[in-house]
């Protein structure tokens, strides 16, 4: 197994480098001159060419490409047009509010999502499934930054109790990870409840009621764990999205996260940033994919890796 | 021995937490604003955000007040040569910086240096590029030369970028690293700069105006989106906010705690139209549009009423501003002159905006619509910060200038004329060197732009300026819509907090009760 993730971890070289030229290339692509942005409303010609000088972009492409490439390598990326601070800081400064908020949010959507797809799958067709597939769609389907409103509106400003944005104590997760959530718990528990609704008419299940084990049993055992891979690959994506931060709830709660620099980054055509991110972006999803992967592995033993 | 202590101990606890006693209700204000900040430096600042921040530190020569009329600040007095090019000013005495140190022509001639040395490519460059060398007479004596005359540069001074910074930090931090040290000579010293969350400022104590500043510190705090700048304004954690959303202002109205301030601005929206191609190109077309707009109806349907139509082209509270009074709404008349152009049956064109936000939207369609009634059919296009760069603003080659009827705005920061027109309308000013947008180009404005420059003299600048104003109105480059008001909120218990006529905030009288 160790032999196995050392092969995906080299195999990650190459796809960064890949994804590294195509980014570089798209974000030199997209119009709009960062110079003259980054100048402002005032600028004449000549502060637009001194802000160029200062950005480096007066450099030929391939050299400005060769920069970034070996910048990268030792882990410099080199400074934010927008900020001129690092962008390893910029970066860093702003990881840890979308990690952590995340987290929670995928913890309680996870056990909310599971324990709804799980019980709307034993009632089936029942009026707990009935219930919770009515709050499942109402979770999809409700835009997020409404939701985010409303939840500010009625414990932030009316019942005044809990802060309304920012990212400082505990109380401030709150909101900020129901809203992120809500839709993540939503999209689980349909796919718990289809994943065990497909499990519960398999045939080792009925032989597991004719040994005589009592409901509970069969499917918190039984059922579960052979239900779980495929809710455990969207738990993969959802949570590699997630960790792109999340636009607009960072935006309504001022979250100061990942999401947010972004739009900054891409609205400023601010490129050492956009390139970090989508670099960064990347690397977070394979990491995700292969800690899936081996999961999977121990979820169902039978699974080999080679 | 040891326990006898104890008693002795808690006992000057006790003491010291009595005599911070009046320390602890310390008055500390929030302000929360729309936009992260991207600079603590003026000189490499373009946003009026940043730079309306860094008056918490810094302070200018001169300044504006809070309706934006000149004032000295660091400066007593100032002398202009007869040939305009000299500028002696005397200094403030007594002023110290955060760092201790005392403020001296010294400081004046490090910080303009600074700014106008190409290689440190400041963003403000061109603001003060003019300035040939600056001087120290003696201590409280500066003396700056201009390369070209230049009758508006004490309101460059005076312009929120032009601040003093202390010689010593810069020569401390160097040129790049003072934009996160800054140390000037302003009520509140800097204390901390959280890029993603806020920035705080502490009271200065060796601050030079007595009894100011009124409250202990300052935190800044950007919250992008209008409903939770809303929301933090109800409960109560923060003072003050600007800009409000139109459609939020009459939800908190009716907080009794809270203020609404719709203050007067300098911020004209307008639709260029290019004047070097067909049909713009003909006066009667561009009358008839103006003709055919209805600004009242431009004001109340986008600006949710919080904005006049404009009836000048340099707008009121810029100084020379003339009122030229708003084009009628006439659509006989437009459809008239239309005809009388050759174009009975109206013509189709292109609509842009310079933003994408809901208001641009808004203004867009409208005038689309009314533009409609004449038979002009516009197709519109927001355009997006990247794409407005690549097909207005840095286009090169005027003649294959794609631009035709544009929705823009403008404020000049100076707070003078000369901004207000020059970059706009003179015909140097073309895309990609500034924004005349409508390409427009006359010898009688030129040259009125160009004598006013030369000229100290205060009547004879008026005199010119209201003649390029009168001339710019009859041929009518511009459809003028909209002159806006700023709306913004305040907590009752706040005082002293202003919002400028150019989106800046003026809080020398800062006072939480």
């Amino acid at each position: 197994m160790l032999q196995y993730i050392v092969k995906r971890l080299l195999g990650l070289v190459p796809t960064l480098l890949i994804v590294g030229v195509l980014v570089f290339l798209l974000v030199h692509l997209l119009p709009g001159d960062p110079a003259r942005l980054a100048a402002g409303p005032d600028a004449n010609p000549e502060t637009v060419q001194l802000v160029r000088k200062d950005l480096g972009l007066d450099r030929p492409l391939p050299q400005q490409f060769l920069r970034f490439v070996a910048g990268a390598l030792t882990g410099d990326f080199g400074k934010s047009m927008r900020t001129k601070r690092q962008v390893s800081t910029e970066i860093a400064d702003r990881f840890a509010p979308t990690f952590w908020l995340t987290v929670c949010a995928m913890a309680w959507s996870v056990v909310f999502g599971m324990g709804i797809g799980i019980v709307s799958a034993v009632w089936r067709n029942r009026w707990p499934d009935r219930l919770g597939m009515t709050l499942a769609v109402s979770g999809i389907s409700f835009p997020a930054f409404a939701l985010g409103m409303v939840l500010m509106q009625v414990f932030a400003v009316q019942l005044n109790w809990l802060p309304t944005v920012g990212a400082d104590t505990w109380k401030h997760y709150i909101l900020p990870s129901l809203t992120l959530g809500a839709a993540v718990a939503a999209i689980m528990a349909r796919f718990t409840r289809s994943s065990f609704v497909d499990i519960l008419q398999e045939d080792f299940i009925r032989t597991a009621r004719a040994k005589g084990l009592s409901e509970p049993v069969v499917v918190a055992k039984h059922a579960l764990r052979n239900a779980l891979i495929p809710v455990l690959t969207m738990m993969g994506l959802q949570f590699g999205f997630l960790l792109g931060g999340s636009i607009v709830v960072e935006v309504v709660f001022n979250w100061p996260g990942m999401g947010r620099l972004l739009v900054d980054a891409v609205d400023m055509r601010d490129y050492p940033v956009i390139q970090a991110l989508v670099l960064l972006f990347s690397l977070e999803f394979i990491l995700i994919n292969l800690i899936v992967d081996v999961l999977y592995g121990l979820i169902n033993p039978t699974i080999r890796f080679r | 021995m040891k326990p006898l202590f104890r008693p002795l101990a808690v006992g000057a606890l006790v003491a010291a937490a009595f005599a911070a006693g009046p320390a602890l209700a310390a008055k500390d204000v929030t302000f929360a604003v729309a936009s992260t900040f991207t600079t603590t430096d003026p000189y490499d600042a373009n946003d009026t955000l940043s730079q309306a921040m860094a008056k918490s530190f810094y302070e200018g020569l001169f300044g504006f007040d809070k309706d934006m009329k000149l004032i000295p600040v660091l400066a007593e007095s100032y002398d202009v040569s007869k040939d305009g090019l000299v500028y002696t000013i005397k200094l403030k005495k007594g002023v110290k910086f955060h760092d201790g140190t005392d403020f001296k022509a010294d400081a004046v001639k490090a910080s303009f240096d600074r700014v106008t040395n190409p290689d440190n490519k400041l963003k403000r460059y061109a603001l003060y590029s003019n300035i040939a060398r600056t001087d120290v007479v003696d201590d409280a004596t500066a003396r700056i030369t201009l390369k070209t005359p230049f009758s508006a540069f004490i309101n460059n001074l005076a312009h929120p970028s032009g601040v003093i910074i202390s010689p010593a930090a810069l020569k401390q931090y160097g040129n790049k690293d003072i934009a996160f040290h800054p140390v000037g000579t302003g009520p509140f010293k800097f204390v901390e700069w959280k890029a993603t969350d806020y920035l705080k400022v502490a009271r200065f104590d060796g601050y030079w105006k007595k009894g100011y500043p009124k409250v202990d510190g300052i935190t800044w705090k950007p919250v992008i989106d209008s409903n939770s700048r809303a929301a933090v304004m109800q409960t109560g954690e923060a003072q003050f906010t600007y800009p409000v959303p139109y459609e939020m202002a009459e939800t908190l109205k009716a907080k009794p705690e809270l203020d609404i301030v719709a203050a007067p601005s300098i911020i004209v929206r307008y639709l260029s139209m290019n004047t070097q191609q067909k049909p713009f190109d003909n006066p009667k077309v561009r009358q008839a549009i103006n003709y055919a707009i209805n600004k009242e109806a431009v004001a109340k349907v986008a600006f949710g009423g919080y904005a006049t139509p404009a009836d000048a082209i340099v707008p009121e509270g810029v100084e020379f501003s003339v009122k030229t009074g708003v084009w009628p709404y006439d659509v006989a008349k437009a459809k008239a002159l239309l005809a009388e152009a050759g174009y009975p049956n109206g013509f189709e064109t292109e609509l842009w905006s310079a933003y994408n936000h809901t208001i641009a939207q808004k203004v867009t369609q409208v005038l689309q619509q009314q533009l409609q009634q004449v038979g002009i059919k516009t197709k519109i296009t927001l355009l997006e910060a990247g794409q407005r760069v690549e097909k207005v603003e840095s286009w090169q080659d005027p003649a294959t200038a794609p631009v035709r009827l544009y929705y823009v705005g403008w404020s000049s920061s100076t707070g003078e004329a000369d901004w207000a027109l020059r970059p706009l309308l003179y015909s140097e000013s073309w895309p990609p060197k500034l924004f005349n947008t409508a390409y427009y180009k006359s010898e009688r404005v030129d040259g009125d732009i160009r004598n006013a420059l030369l000229t100290t003299d205060k009547a004879e600048k008026a005199k010119l300026y209201k003649d390029a104003q009168e001339t710019i109105y009859k041929d009518a480059p511009w459809a003028p819509l909209v002159t806006e008001k700023l709306l913004s909120a305040n907590n009752k218990k706040l005082s002293g907090v202003y919002t400028m006529p150019d989106g800046s905030f003026n809080f020398t009288d800062v006072d939480l009760k």
